[in-house]
């Protein structure tokens, strides 16, 4: 915490658990009422709602029994519901169980929670919701488990538990002690008291300190923990025939070439897909090639189809926001389009699973990010119970939202089932590439008119995207009736300048022929790129400095308050300045708020040739409480690249009906050489819980640089990837 | 075809198609998991190994080639439980997100350090061309120049 | 060589350097083809026939099957497209990579058709002074047949390499790419080639104008 420029976290307000359970109820109870729910103004309301709200968490908060399993070596293993894919949030949560349990953080251990053991999420690992969503539950069940601990102490030691002490998971009490481990081999019947009342900031021993992480050692020893590395006993290896054409569906195919290869031990058909199992991944893979099938393409896409659908005018459109009585009627309109291509989730882990079905049984090892919805989804295709069905999820290979859609495990399910042994199944890389559930393609328009100071009288942002939350299983049913526009697709795209007199935001959805998904920060990344930059137009034709051009027009409430000191934050501690540097650099600013934390970026940006060199990224993030400063900054520092590589490199493209490039390289991604040799972050804790961190530092990203990239060129780059003409 | 060759040390063989990638007798057959596939095209590094002590993409190399090889993976890098300067230096910085692609790195920066003791930014550039999708590479360039300071105070 | 015959070679060398530069076709309307094979001091026997083997022989010289791997700059080029090495391959300092990141990190004796890697023995780049990259037919001729630049190789040698050299037969060899498509082969055949270069170097070696 030293080395971060942070403010103590106030004191907490009371955030009782009955509030809490209502402020659940109103996170899933929006599916009410559709009809009269879909007028516009109350979807405005429900988008504002959508846009502020803190996503609680959805699974069993009431026994602790389920979260912590202590051993006789006097060490705690917490079962997280949540899934590690890079985020920290093992370590966090091993920060805040410690210290509402009275361990070491060397003490804590952190394993995924497997579907069997009843610590289910009913939501999903992603949004960047883990820690926040957690903050409170998890240390009222750490607070619970102390208490319980302490009571059976008490028991165990005939001293009363109001006398007894903890320290590092030993109580201790009357000149007598006894270690959690020790007691909890006498318990034969846990009971559940109230929850007795957390700690105060003042007592916190690990939350808010830059702990390493709890995963560090076995990710530096290459140990076996990944979804890839998942095997079981006496397992036989499947593929998978996957269309390599967009808008098509299977038909048949011929195996018979397949079926004579060697290894091959069983071909199989389904409805949906043909597979072959065999003894190993080599000669399932041969096999496959084997395999003739054909698809049903229903028509010849190209990009200037896809260019076509997403423009702005071509869809159906839904107000998320306004105020005032925007007007953009005079020659004075300034207008601006923005673009971003089709993104690839390129994951380094392929998608994959290890199933045994055998019995009426299902045992799926896999690394999913809906642990519940692959449950469901498995069980309702096997016939077989929920409970029948035991998800153990894995490390994952990287998230970003690849995998919230897992029907990779269904197929190995089938599979196994097919064969009667364990069998595992995984994409290939060209695979990956052309089925992925992608970032969809945005296209932009903005409008303003300044007023005779130079401030906004009026702005409009229209966005027009593919579907990001739609579709997903993790919406509720009807979940699109009533919104109407898509959530995930306007993410980020409400104009945040709230001192501006008339403003509104338009999101226009339309239907793409392939399927488009969450990618990490959903639609921040490109609205922002398309507002933040707009914003530096504004700013230039009014003559004003484009930081200060932003305050001036943000509102004085707490959302706008918090934008404002982290865009304070991060002007102050990069020395801005605006226009070219002596060096031949230039600074470029965006900012945004995402999920209720507000990021802020200057960049120092120079141009050789038409390459753009990013050197260096000073970046304020407020997530309130910051449970482990080192990893908010990771989580910056990966942000910060990953938003850039997508920034500046990486395009997918509609070609004769397929999804290209498909291997990396052609699709190309920030590497070593692109990222930036400084990168300054400064937390700020203007908030007095925990909130999102790892999508919010994606967002002003692309703005900044091209804002940058302007002042070095005079080129306005309009479109990612940023390329220079 | 029998295969036989020095992996992390000890002698092995296998019994296997010669143009099956080394990387699936290291995973599947000696149960070697830390090598890790990615794209099976040579073009992520997440597969990263030593063949005779220099970075080889174990997804393209046919097991044939392995014949009386020296193969050194992540699981041989630390020589027990004294990690090499790499995983110290990994470790020091805090370098791992997902973790996946992180011991084809580890492994390209040990053999990076064996030819160029003390590579610049430069030479971290052209040598080091894996690819992280959490982006780590920030950590990453600190880690590798305070591995090459590990490594040299050792000696 | 005789004094006359110096002179000469020395305005070719440097005229052949600006038309290289300002990558225009060689122009020697002052120079007769005699003196072009008195400098390859290779006794012409027919000339016809040496001209029809350079022909056929430069549509496979020509092909990005070579000239991807006889780059101008300091970067192998690779793909049907001859773009520029993905993930920033350099020539370093012996032709062949980065010292820790080289051409035998993914390129190994044969083609990989598992993973769509090509590969042959001593997989490497051309030596700098070698480009072909940009270059004419000519040009390329002349690069190839020129001592100081072909690594002091006589025609023998020079066709040795043409027509033994395993890395250069890959290329009728080229094996598939990432996606399991084959990649281009040259236009003519290898044996077809084999009997052009030696059709050409047996009557003369010659070079023509353009």
């Amino acid at each position: 915490m030293s080395n971060s420029e942070k403010t103590e976290p106030k004191k907490k307000k009371k955030f009782s658990r009955r509030k809490f359970l209502l402020r659940s109820s109103i996170g899933l109870g929006v599916v009410m009422g559709a009809t009269y729910l879909s007028r516009p103004i109350w979807r405005r309301a429900l988008a504002n709602f959508a846009n502020t709200a803190e996503a609680p968490y959805q699974g069993a908060t009431d026994d602790p029994k389920i979260w912590f399993e202590i051993t006789a070596d006097n060490q705690v293993t917490l079962l997280s519901p949540k899934i590690e894919m890079g985020q920290g949030t093992f370590t966090g949560l091993a920060q805040i169980a410690a210290d509402e349990l009275g361990v070491d953080i060397s003490q804590m251990k952190v394993k995924h929670a497997p579907s069997a053991s009843g610590n289910l999420d009913a939501f999903a690992t992603g949004g960047s919701t883990s820690i926040s969503s957690l903050w409170q539950p998890l240390r009222e069940l750490a607070a619970t488990m102390r208490e319980m601990l302490l009571q059976e102490a008490a028991k165990q030691l005939g001293i009363e538990s109001n006398s007894l002490s903890v320290v590092n998971g030993v109580v201790k009490g009357g000149g007598k002690s006894v270690s959690y481990g020790d007691i909890v081999k006498n318990v034969t019947e846990w009971k559940i008291p109230k929850t007795p009342k957390l700690k105060d900031v003042s007592e916190f021993k690990f939350i808010g300190k830059p702990i390493p992480r709890v995963d560090l050692k076995d990710k530096v020893l290459g140990t076996p923990i990944f979804g890839m590395d998942a095997s079981m006993p006496d397992m036989l290896y499947g593929d998978v025939v996957r269309p390599s054409q967009i808008d098509s569906t299977f038909v048949s195919a011929d195996t018979s070439a397949a079926e004579k290869m060697p290894g091959v031990i069983k071909i199989i058909k389904e409805k949906d897909f043909v597979g072959v199992v065999a003894k190993s991944i080599t000669e399932a893979r041969n096999a496959k090639k084997a395999i003739k099938a054909e698809w049903k393409v229903n028509k010849k896409w190209q990009n200037s189809d896809i260019e076509e659908i997403i423009k702005v005018g071509n869809g159906t459109a839904y107000t998320i926001q306004k105020e005032g009585k925007p007007n953009f009627e005079g020659e004075d309109t300034i207008t601006s389009e923005y673009h971003s291509p089709i993104g690839a989730h390129a994951q380094i882990e392929p998608n994959g699973a290890v199933a045994h079905v055998a019995d009426g049984k299902a045992t799926i090892m896999i690394s999913t990010q809906v642990v519940n919805i692959t449950r469901s989804e498995i069980a309702k295709r096997l016939g077989f119970e929920a409970e029948d069905v035991n998800i153990i999820p894995t490390f994952m290979g990287g998230g970003f939202g690849r995998r919230l859609h897992t029907p990779n495990g269904i197929q190995a399910a089938l599979m196994s089932k097919a064969v009667g042994k364990p069998v595992k199944c995984f994409f290939d890389r060209k695979e990956e590439f052309q089925n992925d559930t992608f970032r969809p393609p945005t296209h932009h328009v903005l409008k303003a008119k300044l007023n005779s100071n130079g401030m906004i009288e009026s702005m409009e942002h229209n966005v027009s995207s593919g579907a990001v939350a739609f579709g997903s299983p993790m919406l509720p049913p009807g979940a699109e009736a009533i919104f109407g526009a898509d959530i995930g697709a306007w993410r980020g795209g409400m104009i945040n300048y709230s001192k501006i007199p008339n403003y509104r935001a338009i999101s226009w959805k339309v239907q793409l022929p392939f399927a488009t998904s969450w990618w990490r920060s959903l639609g921040l990344l490109a609205n922002t790129f398309a507002i933040e930059s707009f914003m530096d137009e504004l700013a230039i034709k009014a003559g004003k400095d484009p930081v200060q051009f932003r305050l001036d027009q943000i509102g004085d409430d707490e959302r706008g308050n918090r934008l404002k000191k982290s865009i304070e934050a991060a002007r102050d501690k990069a020395g801005w300045k605006d226009g070219k540097l002596p060096n031949g650099r230039a600074m470029g600013f965006a900012c945004s708020v995402d999920a209720n934390t507000p990021c802020a970026h200057v960049v120092e940006v120079s141009v050789e040739g038409k390459d753009i060199k990013v050197h260096k990224v000073t970046c304020s993030i407020d997530p309130g409480v910051a449970v482990n400063p080192d990893q908010i900054k990771a989580q910056c520092e990966g942000s910060i690249i990953m938003g850039m590589s997508a920034s500046m490199f990486e395009k997918m493209e509609v070609k004769d009906n397929q999804l290209t490039p498909t291997i990396y390289g052609p699709y190309q991604m920030a590497l070593m050489r692109d990222a930036p040799k400084e990168i300054d972050v400064v937390i700020l804790e203007n908030a007095e819980q925990p909130g999102a961190v790892g999508e919010p530092p994606l967002g002003p990203i692309a703005a900044a640089i091209a804002n940058a990239v302007f002042r070095l060129t005079g080129q306005r780059l309009r479109s990612m990837p940023l390329e220079i003409t | 075809m029998k295969i036989s060759f020095n992996i992390n040390g000890a002698p092995q063989t296998v019994e296997t198609d010669g143009n099956t990638p080394l990387l699936w007798i290291i995973r599947d057959v000696l149960d070697l998991k830390g090598t890790k596939f990615g794209c099976g095209k040579a073009a992520c590094g997440a597969c990263t190994i030593h063949v005779e002590g220099m970075q080889v993409r174990s997804c393209s190399y046919p097991a044939k080639l392995a014949e009386g090889k020296n193969i050194t993976t992540i699981e041989g890098l630390s020589d027990g439980d004294n990690l090499h300067p790499v995983q110290q230096a990994w470790m020091e910085e805090i370098v791992p997100q997902c973790g996946y692609c992180q011991p084809g790195f580890m492994m390209a920066t040990a053999a990076l350090l064996e030819v160029n003791p003390n590579p610049t930014d430069e030479d971290i550039d052209n040598n080091i061309v894996n690819v992280c999708r959490c982006a780590t590479y920030y950590r990453m360039r600190k880690a590798i120049h305070r591995a090459a300071e590990i490594k040299s105070a050792n000696l | 060589m005789k004094q006359t015959n110096l002179f000469y070679l020395t305005i070719m060398l440097f005229i052949m350097a600006i038309s290289i530069g300002f990558s225009s076709n060689f122009s020697s309307d002052n120079f007769s083809e005699k003196e072009l094979e008195e400098k390859t001091e290779n006794e012409v026997t027919d000339r016809a026939k040496s001209l029809e083997g350079f022909d056929k022989m430069m549509q496979v010289l020509t092909h990005k099957r070579c000239v991807n791997c006889h780059p101008a700059g300091d970067r192998p080029h690779q793909g049907e497209d001859s773009h520029v090495h993905n993930f920033n391959v350099q020539r370093g300092a012996s032709n062949f990579g980065a010292p820790a990141f080289n051409c035998n990190t993914c390129h190994h004796e044969e083609n990989n058709d598992i993973a769509g890697v090509p590969g042959a023995p001593e997989w490497s780049l051309a030596p700098r002074e070698m480009a072909w990259e940009g270059l004419s037919r000519v040009e390329i001729a002349r690069s190839m047949m020129d001592p100081e630049i072909n690594g002091n190789r006589d025609l023998e040698h020079v066709v040795e390499h043409l027509t033994e050299h395993e890395l250069v037969l890959w290329a009728w060899n080229p094996g598939v790419d990432n996606e399991g498509n084959p990649r281009e082969k040259p236009p003519v055949s290898k044996e077809d080639y084999i009997a052009a270069v030696k059709q050409w170097a047996e009557n003369g070696a010659v070079i023509p104008e353009k």
